[in-house]
């Protein structure tokens, strides 16, 4: 059958589909109607907007051409390299519709010749495996993977020098305990991970297909499976790699393929058979060719190919290759050629995970890191240096030292020589206080900072405040590594379609040669009962349904009057790449049209057509049947300007521009037909958000294909803008008037700044108060200031407004607004976040996904101030807890000859870090809220302490460290001149030492603990007695020689007296200055935390609407 | 039941907890604070009139027993084993001692806690014989059953013996041990003895647990000179000289138990000490003092914790006051909405004039 193919239209709403200009749109031949052909506009222009429909309440968003492709879709590329600069963004469409498939880069597959195939290129099979491990290389993988960490390896190195025996100063097992801990732990949770990972593959690699062997279809386990083969499939399987369509069973070449388990959407979308292989059927006429395609890659909306086929060369693209993962439906069944198997499938390359990132917080502390090893270097060197010094003085009296033994006088020969010599002496004394101090770098922080995190990402994704019951979709935290930054955002960068609304496409209104329909009044009740078809003694009626304009309503149904009305509808119903279904309902004659298609715009016209009586029933390649207003009709497709077209789309260079020829060729002459207005509702709580965020110092970003007008009018609804904004508009047209708007945007928005910084002094403070300027520039503009000297001009005017609102961009400028952030502001890590209603693609590619924009604020606002709060104080608390043990050791070391000798027992020691302070400080970190969420979220100005990096900074450290340095004196030199001159041995009060530094730390911790549950209580508390029990065991064996000790010191009050003076001693600089702070300097944390105990917030909050006052967006 | 259990699940992964918000209110720092105070100030208070109470005689010897033809060689004679190291001296009580008085020997800059004599870590790799001075310096192993009297190997070189060729351990080995402290002191008060007890003054646990009964000392310091001796027909859990030395003090100057005098002595009268000056402490420049002290529950003379807890307490006082005074001063309501940043701003130099009216430091802290 010579069919005829449609041309395509990618989906407007395809993310990383190339832009191509060609709106080419279906044309049709009407066989039993006299209809002549229909150039149907409708729908697809947006540079006519109806400016008649009303903009508000709501947005009506005219059915944009140019693809809002959604911002976290835009950063996915950043796994690319070179694509992600700001300069380049812009180039990449170009270079990649020009790109030419080279030999060296190409995959040569021979279709239905497996062997030939594979036989040059090894391809990889077809078996999957996600598991990391077998058996066998579990054991030696899983540690070269857990010492990729710096931690393990700084461990690692610390333990190897205690095993030398000049250096031993803990026991081998005591050394190497809490690295085998750690280890193993890591080990069973990987192990753990990795069996599951196999069970599911084998059960994957054992799924059945059915292949062509010998030119006989055979079931073919799925491991089996080659490049270069042909499978058949049939409806409802899942595709078991990626594979290029050869024929289907629609005679056309139509397949329908549903992504949801690629992307997570359920629509259908269609795939194609290339024309030239329709016809042939592989089990009985030999089919040979060769495909050449692009290596396997992580794009699954972009494939490049080419076959040749028949002498012939015809081109592939995304269109034709049906992905592994994806469901046959609609198709009995379809017919391809493997080109990409097993692990080289794109479902599998994009099984990667998000990658990891480090949090601003995290990469500050490593500032202060360094820091402590430089303390580290410090003590160890005053330590070796005090030893040479030491040994230098005595060098004449070593030999007669017992402990040198540089002459045994007992016997009267010189038999051991212990001395290693003066420069090596000091050396090993060296390395030996490294190993003692060891533990200044908080090596367990960053084991407890991914326990914290994982507890903060429990408690965010089972927030019942952020559950989208609409879509069933709990919030998702992807990233694990970056919850404190959520509590540090200063920019907040939306994309308008999908993030602001909700993605669900209304048609509203229309325009119809040039006469508007728009004011008529909809009837919602009386009409909505919409149309339905009536097929063999059935009722066909749309899934969804439509208010519709009685008027024109009438007008359609009225035959010559309403010509054009009808005609409009008419291409409504038909010019859309929508497949409707039908759907059983408990009703046996009733059944469901669901219209399913990529795009939600054409969803909605096919569903406004059906409600004015234009009821799309069947659709394939080749016919279209549409049931008008009760009578049936069948349109064929027509093949239309074929010859040019496939030139165009099967041309490798400059592919892009000949469809442009292509389009241009027939794009002319057009009648306008009508204009169609489709409504995409704002999502619940969206104005309340943005002004939260707003208030909360964030800056605002919204890009949007919209005109100026409708943006700024949607900026008004949405809250981003308000009457008290001083607005600056930039819509130029050359790169002079460009410069020339900025710079007077640049010395007005100082001007302003002046004037509002005369008033207040802590300029940059708070944010939500400093400047409301409100940053207007549309996409020309940006044209000529992106990738130029400009962009510093830019980012300083942007840096000053407090929202920006881009409007007419295209989607690659998105990119690069983001990438002109990023490259100014060095300290600004892009954290990704998803909105459900955008489609799963994007949720794919964030850091964090939820269902809702306004879920954003309990999010930043809630959450990520919790984060922030609890990791920097963690953080801090990590190096002081340290600090202060390391500290207490090193005081004694100047006691002991700097011998190194431990008066505290190598056990406590080891397990100082790891059981004896490490619970408290972890459950803290995940339970601890600094405020209670009501206050958060209502007074949003709260979250600039995380902005201000009010929780952790470098004073904060500085202080930390002093206090730090007090504590530790307290702790030590207390029992020290306490039993100074006494008979104490030295396990006793190394014991002392232990129980007073682990409870100093402990109520330390407990001194500045928020809230507090039973769980704070019973760690705190507990660890304390934990502390108590484990040395009270270690005295209890009398191998060592602290054999009973506790039990001796336990009973003379000094010991407790001891206890007592230092757990207060130590903390009163610590209390007396947190103290005066509170009480004279609060913060505004603390200030809210006052009025949240006190009850007083009312009036709190009456003070605080005074100086934010919300004006009502002007209507227009 | 279960409607509780949900609940509580959905409290708790709401974070919404039952929890208990302490707030640092002025009534509950002065309260705290006086507290802390009244508590502190009476036990420095009690601690200091308990190490008054303490009579304490002190009287540092090893330079005055070495007669003074030695005097620019101390070590010929405290190595030469044809010297005389018997010593008298003479101490005034100089308050009534109420029985028990305790006799200690004090040592200083004597590191006990050398890492090299204090070692207990059990094993030994290759590189031990290239480089032998790691050597342990004593066996516990060893001290608590006959059965371990082999485990020597971390008490090199005090650790074995040849016999006929055979590798006997010296029991107790090590260089703690080997270091073992022997002078001897005979107390006498108007010529009549006083007697010193010597039961008892080691740990009971040491005793029973540590030191084994069935171990016996074999080939202990022979041949040293002015080395210590020990009873060979006296198991270990009996010599408690040695088990007091082997518990290793914790700091260079320390104090042990040398026995107890059970009579009591009162205010000025003379008691005659003959020192048997054998402990070569001249090689290190250790000094060595004999003590006669009673004690309190607090333990020796020491006034440092009792002026600590002054302190202390002091300071808390101290706190509470200037405390009070400065709420009155500039009293801040709690939860007041003006003081938050964005209300404030307006009027930031005013809150800056008043910072320095009241005090720069105040202002320093408040910095922070």
């Amino acid at each position: 059958m010579d069919s005829n193919r449609p041309l395509l239209i990618p989906s407007p709403r395809t993310p990383a589909t190339q832009d191509l200009p060609y709106n080419t749109p279906d044309l049709l031949k009407p066989l039993s109607s006299s209809n002549p052909i229909i150039p149907a506009v409708s729908s697809m222009d947006s540079t006519n907007p109806i400016d008649n429909c009303p903009p508000l309440p709501h947005i009506t968003s005219f059915n944009s051409s140019s693809s809002l492709q959604n911002l976290s879709s835009i950063q996915s590329k950043a796994s690319v390299p070179m694509r992600y600069g700001s300069r380049g963004a812009d180039s990449e469409a170009l270079s990649i519709s020009q790109k030419e498939i080279n030999d060296e880069d190409a995959r040569l597959i021979h279709v239905n010749d497996a062997g030939k195939t594979n036989d040059k290129f090894e391809f990889a099979g077809n078996s999957i495996r996600t598991g990391k491990y077998s058996i066998l290389t579990f054991f030696p993988r899983n540690l070269f993977e857990q010492f990729h960490r710096v931690a393990y390896i700084y461990f690692l190195v610390i333990a190897v020098l205690n095993q030398l025996p000049q250096l031993a100063v803990f026991g081998r097992a005591a050394s190497i305990l809490p690295l085998a801990f750690v280890l193993l732990v890591t080990a069973v949770k990987d192990a753990y991970e990795d069996w599951r990972r196999h069970q599911s593959d084998r059960i994957e690699n054992n799924r059945l297909a059915t292949v062509l062997v010998n030119d006989q279809y055979q079931q073919k386990k799925w491991k089996d499976i080659r490049v270069g083969e042909i499978i058949k499939i049939s409806a409802s399987e899942t595709i078991p790699c990626d594979m290029v369509l050869l024929s289907t069973s629609d005679p056309t070449g139509v397949a329908y393929i549903q992504t949801i388990n690629l992307d997570g959407e359920s629509n259908l979308k269609t795939r194609y058979a290339k024309q030239e292989t329709l016809s042939k059927i592989p089990d009985k006429d030999k089919i040979t060719g060769l495909i050449k395609c692009e290596k396997p890659n992580r794009n699954i909306y972009g494939f490049q190919a080419n076959m040749e086929i028949d002498e012939k060369r015809v081109s592939l693209g995304p269109s034709n290759i049906i992905l592994r993962g994806c469901e046959i439906k609609n198709t009995s069944w379809v017919v391809g050629v493997a080109v990409y198997a097993g692990q080289e499938t794109k479902a599998m390359l994009n099984n990667s995970g998000a990658p990891s990132k480090r949090s601003r917080l995290e990469t500050r502390m490593n500032r202060e890191i360094i820091l402590l090893s430089l303390f580290l270097v410090a003590l160890c060197t005053v330590v070796s240096i005090c030893a040479g010094v030491w040994l230098r003085r005595y060098k004449d009296e070593l030999d007669y030292l017992p402990f040198f033994r540089k002459a045994d006088f007992s016997e009267g020969e010189k038999d051991t020589y212990n001395y290693s010599g003066w420069g090596l002496e000091i050396f090993f004394i060296f390395l030996m206080s490294v190993i003692v101090f060891q533990i200044m770098i908080p090596i367990s922080l960053y084991i407890s900072m991914e326990l914290v995190r994982v507890g903060q990402a429990y408690f965010m994704i089972r927030d019942t405040r952020m559950y989208d019951e609409a879509s069933d979709s709990r919030f998702q935290c992807r990233a694990l590594n970056i919850n404190e930054d959520l509590g540090q955002i200063k920019y907040v960068f939306s994309d308008k379609t999908g993030t602001l609304t909700e993605n669900k496409m209304e048609f509203q209104c229309a325009s119809i040669w040039g006469v508007d329909y728009s004011d008529g009044k909809t009837n919602a009740q009386g009409e909505q009962a919409g149309y339905s078809a009536q097929v063999d003694r059935q009722v066909l009626r749309p899934k969804m349904k439509v208010k519709v304009d009685p008027e024109l309503l009438r007008l359609s149904k009225s035959g010559k009057e309403g010509k054009h009305v009808h005609d409009f509808f008419l291409a409504l119903a038909a010019c859309n790449t929508i497949v409707p279904l039908v759907v059983e309902t408990s009703e046996p004659t009733l059944r469901l049209l669901d219209y399913q298609g990529e795009s939600p715009d054409e969803q909605a016209l096919v569903y406004a057509a059906a409600a004015y009586g234009f009821v799309l029933i069947e659709r394939t390649s080749g016919h279209i049947v549409i049931d008008v207003q009760g009578e049936r009709h069948r349109y064929n497709v027509l093949g239309f300007a074929r010859s040019s077209y496939e030139t165009a789309s099967t041309a490798l260079i400059g592919r892009a521009a000949l469809l442009r020829k292509v389009a241009s060729y027939v794009e002319t002459n057009l009648n306008i037909l009508g204009a169609s207005g489709i409504e995409d509702k704002l999502q619940q709580g969206v104005p309340e958000a943005i002004e939260s965020l707003r208030m909360a110092g964030i800056k605002v970003w919204v890009l949007t294909g919209d005109k100026q007008e409708t943006a700024i009018s949607i900026g008004y609804s949405s809250r981003l803008l308000t009457g008290k904004m001083t607005q600056i508009i930039i819509n130029n047209n050359s790169k002079e008037s460009c410069k020339k708007s900025l710079e007077d945007a640049l010395i007005m928005s100082k001007k302003l700044m002046t004037v509002s910084g005369a008033a207040n002094k802590t300029e940059g403070s708070s944010g939500a108060s400093v400047s409301s300027v409100a940053l207007i520039i549309d996409g020309t503009s940006l044209v000529y200031i992106l990738d130029t000297e400009l962009e510093d001009k830019l980012f300083q005017l942007a840096s000053k407004c407090s929202v920006v609102l881009c409007c007419r961009v295209a989607p690659l400028q998105k990119a690069g607004i983001v990438a002109l952030i990023k490259k100014q502001d060095r300290r600004y890590d892009p954290c990704h976040w998803g909105c459900g209603q955008e489609g799963r693609q994007a949720v794919m590619a964030s850091d964090f996904a939820m269902g809702q924009f306004r879920f954003l604020v309990p999010l930043l606002l809630v959450h990520g101030h919790w984060n922030y709060q609890r990791m920097g104080y963690m953080i801090l608390y990590n190096f002081y807890r340290n600090a202060v043990f390391v500290l207490v050791l090193f005081w004694y070391v100047l006691f002991t000859c700097f011998t190194l000798t431990t008066a505290i027992t190598e056990w406590s020691s080891v397990l100082y870090s790891v059981l004896y302070t490490s619970l408290p400080t972890i459950i803290v970190g995940i339970l601890d809220k600094d405020l209670g969420r009501t206050s958060l979220l209502k007074y949003p100005q709260l979250y600039g302490a995380g902005q201000r990096e009010e929780i952790y900074n470098a004073k904060l450290f500085w202080l930390t460290i002093m206090d730090t340095l007090w504590q530790s004196i307290v702790a030590f030199f207390l029992p020290l001149l306490a039993y100074w001159e006494s008979t104490i041995d030295g396990s006793s009060i190394g014991d002392l030492w232990t129980l007073a530094v682990v409870i100093l730390v402990n109520v330390h911790l407990a001194m500045d603990v928020i809230r507090w549950t039973w769980i704070t209580h019973a760690s705190i508390w507990g660890s304390i007695i934990a502390t108590c029990i484990c040395v009270i065991v270690i005295d209890a064996m009398p191998m060592f020689s602290g054999y009973w000790a506790i039990f001796h010191l336990a009973k003379t009050g000094l010991f407790w007296l001891c206890l007592i003076g230092i757990s207060v001693g130590a903390m009163i600089p610590r209390f007396v200055v947190k103290l005066f702070v509170q009480y004279y300097r609060p913060s505004d944390i603390q200030i809210a935390r006052e009025a949240e105990k006190f009850g007083n917030f009312r009036e709190f909050g009456g003070a605080e609407i005074e100086m934010n006052p919300i004006f009502d967006p002007p209507r227009r | 039941m279960s409607l509780l259990v949900v609940t509580s699940n959905s409290r708790f992964t709401q974070q919404e907890l039952p929890a208990c918000k302490p707030i640092l209110t002025p009534g509950w720092v002065i309260t705290a604070f006086i507290f802390i105070g009244i508590i502190f100030i009476p036990i420095g208070l009690a601690s200091l009139f308990a190490s008054e109470n303490v009579v304490e005689i002190a009287d540092r010897y090893d330079e005055d027993c070495v007669p003074s033809i030695y005097a620019s060689d101390m070590l010929a004679y405290i190595r030469s084993s044809q010297t005389n190291k018997s010593c008298t001296k003479s101490l005034t009580v100089p308050k009534k001692m109420k029985n028990p008085i305790y006799v200690y020997y004090q040592l200083d800059n004597f590191y006990q806690n050398h890492r090299r004599l204090w070692e207990e870590v059990e094993f030994s790799l290759l590189l031990v014989s290239v480089f032998p001075d790691m050597s342990k310096s004593r066996s516990d192993k060893q001290l608590r059953s006959k059965a371990n009297e082999f485990e020597t190997k971390d008490c090199s070189p005090e650790a074995t013996f040849l016999v006929s060729n055979k590798e006997m351990p010296i029991v107790p080995c090590g260089l703690i041990a080997w270091s073992m402290f022997n002078d001897t002191y005979g107390f006498s008060l108007n010529d009549k003895a006083i007697q010193v007890n010597k039961k008892g003054i080691a740990w009971k646990s040491d005793r029973e647990y540590k030191f084994g009964s069935d171990v016996y000392p074999k080939k202990f310091q022979s041949g040293v000179i002015g080395g210590a001796k020990l009873d060979e027909n006296i198991p270990l859990s009996q010599q408690e000289d040695l088990i007091v030395w082997m518990r290793t003090a914790a700091l260079p100057k320390f104090r042990k138990l040398y026995g107890k005098i059970e009579v009591d002595l009162e205010a000025n009268e003379k008691i005659t000490v003959v020192i048997q000056n054998n402990y070569n402490t001249y090689s290190f420049g250790g000094k060595k003092t004999l003590i006669l002290s009673t004690t309190s529950w607090i333990g020796g003379k020491n006034d440092f914790l009792g002026i600590a807890y002054l302190t202390f307490g002091g300071l808390c006082l101290f706190m509470v006051i200037s405390f009070i005074f400065l709420y009155v001063v500039r009293p801040r309501p709690l939860g007041d909405p003006s003081y938050l940043s964005w209300n404030r701003n307006p009027d930031g130099l005013f809150a800056q004039l008043r910072c320095r009216f009241l005090s720069d430091i105040l202002c320093a802290m408040e910095e922070f």
